[in-house]
């Protein structure tokens, strides 16, 4: 069991107001990151640097430095809070899904969707996963395997509603729908697929990787 | 005379991209410099810059060059395969992973760049390569011919899957340092996974 100090629970009955330093000190780094996704998005992330980033949030190199301790930790921020926002939308857009075929269709169009309008900071993300040195914080992060497990949980959810069959190898078929998910961002990047086309490979994907899981 | 500076021109590209394949390997590719380059291959910075726009494109070509290879060989192995249409891509795949991880920080490295914003549009980033796509289509036309794929599968997606599968699968060597058996083993698992989805129906 969580150990929870009295004082604790007395802080969540009555959130405390923040005060203006944490608020200020609060603003700031949202100002920071603001310019930070946009200058990635731009130049990417070798291209922007921490000096740009502070000329574009309007305030000093040190202020950048009193917030985030390196350029990476800004980004691994950046990649950080959008991970968290596309896998609860994700979960949501499966919650209201009619069978795994199409629950696994929604995370995929949901990822689409949602990396549409920000490609350049997408491409941005898989660069510097593969860096070799400068990669190795950011493979580290246990939620870049988020949407996986969620694919992984449709799976065996189908499983247990008898859509799939027992035998599914859940892991080994989340991971091949993980590949072909993230495979299919080279075609958003670099010619320019729409959402629906995607979507539309991303079914045909799914089917294939479903066919010898289903019942029947 | 435009022959004869066409015949330069190529030497100097076939001595910078051996000058960086060298050094590429030695001491990975971010640590390598064009300078060193250009210093390794006896040419000035400017012809390597004449040559090539940028760093990434220089290692596109030695990735493409070093494909060759690959190709050739299998060339001749390919035809000689026998077994099913699953144990043929499985062999084959084998044969890519153990071929890419003798420079595994190469690979890494390409795979980067293939995402990053300096490569010009001519170079051939990983995962667009073609041949690799014809390598896998012509071993499923076997399979169809010999009855172990469904006629009616829509063999080009599953040519995308695989490539995918494939390309991701070196995200085993960036992030647990994985070696080619592992892969292989991992994209065995894959390949029997898409096996099933164009088997024929009666073998269902």
């Amino acid at each position: 069991m969580k150990h929870v100090s009295p004082s604790e629970v007395g802080n969540e009955g009555r959130a405390k107001p923040p005060t203006r330093r944490a608020l200020a000190k609060q603003q700031t780094r949202g100002k920071v990151l603001a310019a930070a996704r946009q200058l990635f998005s731009e130049h990417g992330y070798e291209g922007a640097t921490i000096r740009d980033i502070a000329a574009a949030a309007g305030m000093s190199t040190g202020a950048v430095f009193a917030n985030f301790s390196d350029k990476s930790d800004l980004f691994r921020e950046i990649i950080l809070m959008d991970l968290e926002q596309l896998v609860g939308e994700m979960r949501e857009a499966a919650s209201r899904a009619r069978g795994v075929e199409d629950a696994l269709l929604k995370i995929f169009s949901t990822g689409y969707a949602f990396f549409r309008p920000q490609m350049p900071l997408a491409r941005a993300m898989f660069s510097v996963s593969w860096t070799p040195q400068e990669g190795e914080l950011f493979r580290k992060l246990p939620q870049l395997l988020d949407v996986q497990s969620l694919m992984l949980e449709q799976l065996n959810t189908a499983v247990d509603r008898g859509e799939l069959g027992q035998e599914a190898e859940g892991k080994v078929r989340a991971a091949l729908l993980f590949d072909a998910y993230l495979a299919n961002f080279r075609l958003a990047i670099f010619e320019g697929w729409s959402v629906e086309a995607l979507q539309a490979r991303a079914r045909d994907q799914i089917r294939i990787i479903l066919a010898g899981a289903r019942r029947g | 005379m435009a022959g004869a500076r066409q015949t330069q021109k190529a030497a100097t590209r076939e001595r910078v991209l051996a000058a960086a394949r060298d050094l590429f390997i030695a001491q990975g590719y971010e640590a390598a410099t064009v300078r060193q380059i250009a210093t390794e291959a006896r040419v000035s910075v400017g012809s390597v810059f004449n040559a090539f726009t940028c760093k990434a494109e220089i290692l596109s070509e030695v990735m493409m060059e070093r494909l060759d290879c690959l190709y050739a060989e299998l060339d001749q192995v390919l035809p000689r395969l026998r077994g099913s249409t699953t144990d043929r891509l499985r062999s084959m795949f084998a044969l890519f992973f153990a071929f890419e991880t003798r420079h595994v920080q190469l690979i890494l490295a390409h795979v980067s760049i293939a995402f990053d914003w300096t490569l010009p549009a001519g170079a051939t980033p990983f995962g667009r390569n073609a041949r690799i796509r014809e390598l896998i289509c012509e071993c499923l036309e076997k399979g169809v011919a010999d009855g172990d794929v469904d006629p009616e599968a829509d063999l080009r997606e599953v040519v995308e899957l695989l490539v995918a599968a494939y390309v991701w699968t070196y995200r085993m060597a960036a992030w647990t340092a994985a070696d080619a058996e592992a892969m292989t083993a991992a994209m065995d698992r894959q390949i029997g996974l898409i096996a099933e989805g164009f088997r024929p129906r009666s073998n269902l």
